[in-house]
């Protein structure tokens, strides 16, 4: 199939047009370990590739370099038949330069052209008029002012996309405008004469700016903004996790009924609805989160965001940009790793993923609510305006907070890097702030889904059907303390002992390795008691009638804090790093550290 | 940051880190010590001898320039601002 080639600056609307000329279907290629992103889609009986937004064709960072590379690739395949070049119309003089450097990038791999000068209608809102067919005869290339939001000039730019790529003959950019130097000065005139004034166009931005940016303001607007965040990622996904969960239920009800008692309804019952179901049930929370991000991202905030904690953060060795990810983390660390991409520099980026596992996600929960209704007393101070137990809680999503800047912090003086490239500046476009559009978000939002369960599902689905397997045969020992599993577990016994923990524990935290939330489930199971992730209170009493210290509780809880405990965490770790070592290494490194503050907790307490 | 330059800035003065908020000044040179590949990208971003800024002001606790250049607002760092010579604009 002939293919055409999307390329623009990012903010300019791209993904936007994309998604009118493609409709809906599409897909998205990931290369692992690249951190590429290419989209394709159908146009007519061409393939539309969307390549990543970027500001120069000459790479700032390694993922710049890849995205260029990938671009020349394109220009040099012969089934290429049309550039797009997509522009902002509303800032002529910063886009045109980039468009200038794939214009000559076209003509020098003898490929036709066609430049999109997108958001036309914020053009016609401030009553300017641009003279396309004019900068068409200056640039050498057909011009067309569109709006991929409108939809105003869609039509015409369609049909003339359509001719330029069957054209028999490449519409390849007449004009040879020179040497970067020339291009520098030939964008500038332009823009002056068909341009509009800069003052116009950032008018309404620098006022918001004004109040977003300032020291107490933009402080006040940044927390309500995270606030509002965190309180949406827990109170909007609950309900639908919980429609997943009940669904997962009712089916695994439904089909277990079907089959009758058994070894094969056994497993699908434990291994395939227990194990994999509990995982899908983080589905809805990420897509959740996911739009929120999508929303701050379209609107334009997340740049002043970055731009915030850009200072306070690099004193830990981190970008501001390392800031978005650290937020995703709280509810997954799976898409933050992936979010890491947008750090410029390769250095802090690998810092900041290495050190996003140590964010209480969600799955932390469970395990920090069992252990905490097991320690600490439900008391209220001050007329019932501050709980024990909730200062608890608050101060384990902290501590996680704090080990993660203290491990960047000694990472970003150990983790030398001999990448010329590895140490790029802060450099961010502070974007427009625009109302975010449906189209793209939702895209995104399916796409993220659709991308965590394809990528971690398999790694999931085999180690439950692995730890299935042990915990159950053999089968007529008398339960799971003679099953292969509990007598792994006497066997790694030792281990704990120094934790100030039995064999059951021992097992539930090993299990716990495959996703932290096991460990409750495990040890409802171990002490007994049916659906115990439903019945945290009643595993917690239990746990307290049983006896166990308060040191080696609260050593249990820093080794939930700190430990890497998710094997869909390790898998995206090493996709995104392209390295077996790290992956293993972190899971080594961060197992050592927890296991050292839970053996010193139950030591001195 | 290892790849700037390690004497630090150019000129402790008149430098767009020092530039005070709301101050129309124009670029007289970016200093050669910075990275080539950074160097390139500012003069792609329009950062020339001669080329009008205006200086919008910092992020919170002190943080990076928040700087206007052509028709966009960008943001830049310490170690960036302060290899970029300015004078007020005439």
């Amino acid at each position: 199939m002939k293919k055409i080639v999307l390329v623009g600056k990012p903010n300019s609307g791209k993904s936007l047009l994309f998604n009118q000329l493609t409709g809906l279907r599409q897909k998205v290629a990931n290369y692992p370990g690249v951190t590429v992103e290419l989209k394709s889609g159908r146009f007519e009986q061409f393939e539309l590739i969307d390549y990543p937004g970027a500001y120069s064709l000459s790479s700032l960072s390694r993922d710049e370099e890849i995205a260029v590379n990938k671009l020349k690739d394109a220009l040099q395949d012969p089934n290429t038949a049309l550039v797009i070049c997509n522009l902002d119309a509303t800032r002529l003089e910063s886009s045109l330069m980039f468009g200038l450097q794939v214009q000559a990038l076209a003509r020098a791999h003898h490929k036709a052209l066609v430049f999109a000068l997108n958001m036309a209608d914020e053009l016609q809102r401030f009553g300017h008029q641009l003279d396309t067919a004019a900068l068409s005869a200056a640039l050498g290339s057909p011009v067309f002012a569109i709006s991929a939001k409108t939809l105003l000039g869609i039509h015409e730019f369609r049909e003339g996309v359509l001719a330029l790529a069957q054209a028999a003959e490449p519409a390849v950019p007449a004009l040879d405008h020179g040497d970067e130097q020339a291009l520098r000065q030939f964008s500038r005139s332009l823009a002056r004469t068909y341009g509009l004034a800069s003052s116009v166009v950032l008018k309404n931005q620098n006022r918001i700016d004004r109040f977003m940016l300032h020291n107490l303001s933009g402080g006040l607007a940044f927390l309500l903004v995270m606030f509002l965040l965190f309180q949406s990622i827990f109170t909007l996904a609950a309900p639908l996790m919980d429609a997943v969960e009940a669904g997962i239920g009712a089916l695994a009800h439904w089909v277990t009924g079907f089959i009758g008692e058994g070894t094969t309804s056994d497993f699908l019952n434990d291994a395939i609805f227990g194990g994999v179901g509990s995982f899908l049930v983080f589905v809805p929370q990420i897509m959740m989160l996911t739009l929120i991000i999508g929303l701050l991202e379209d609107s334009g905030y997340l740049a002043r965001a970055a731009l915030i904690c850009h200072r306070p953060l690099s004193y830990f060795g981190l970008s501001g940009r390392s800031f978005i990810p650290y937020l995703s983390g709280h509810a997954c660390a799976i898409p933050a790793i992936m979010a890491a991409r947008t750090i410029e520099s390769p250095r802090k980026r690998l810092i900041t993923m290495m050190t996003i596992p140590l964010m209480a996600c969600s799955a932390r929960l469970p395990v920090y609510a069992l252990l905490i209704s097991v320690l600490i007393p439900e008391r209220a101070y001050l007329g019932g305006l501050v709980n024990l137990q909730g200062v608890a809680f608050f101060g384990l999503y902290l501590m996680g907070i704090i080990v993660a800047l203290l491990v960047s912090l000694m990472l970003s003086r150990f983790v030398v890097s001999r990448d010329e490239k590895s140490d790029m500046p802060f450099i961010l476009e502070l974007p427009n702030y625009r109302l975010p559009h449906w189209k793209p978000l939702i895209v995104r939002v399916m796409s993220a889904a659709k991308s965590f369960v394809y990528r971690s599902g398999p790694v999931i689905f085999a180690v439950t059907v692995l730890i299935w397997l042990f915990g159950y045969f053999p089968h007529d020992a008398g339960g799971l303390e003679h099953s292969y599993l509990g007598q792994i577990g006497h066997f790694i016994e030792p281990v704990f002992e120094p934790l100030g923990l039995d064999w059951r524990y021992g097992v539930a935290i090993l299990m716990s390795f495959l996703a932290r939330e096991v460990f409750v489930g495990a040890l409802g199971t171990l002490f007994g008691i049916d659906g115990a992730d439903e019945n945290i209170a009643g595993l917690a009493a239990n746990i307290q009638a049983d006896g166990l210290a308060l040191g080696a509780g609260v050593g249990l809880l820093l080794f939930y804090v700190v430990a890497l405990q998710c094997v869909a965490t390790v898998a995206t770790i090493r996709a995104e790093t392209g390295s077996n070592r790290i992956a293993a290494g972190l899971v080594v490194g961060y197992g050592l550290l927890a296991y050292a503050l839970a053996c010193l907790a139950a030591n001195l307490l | 940051m290892t790849v700037l330059n390690p004497a630090g800035p150019v000129s402790a003065r008149h430098t767009l880190w020092d530039a005070p908020k709301k101050a129309c000044v124009s670029v007289v040179e970016l200093a050669a010590s910075l990275n080539p590949l950074v160097l390139n990208r500012l003069r792609e971003m329009g950062l020339e001898p001669g080329q009008p800024l205006i200086c919008l002001g910092r992020g919170p606790f002190n943080g990076p320039v928040v700087v206007q250049i052509q028709d966009c607002v960008y943001t830049l760092e310490q170690q960036v601002a302060q290899h970029i010579l300015i004078e007020p604009q005439l």
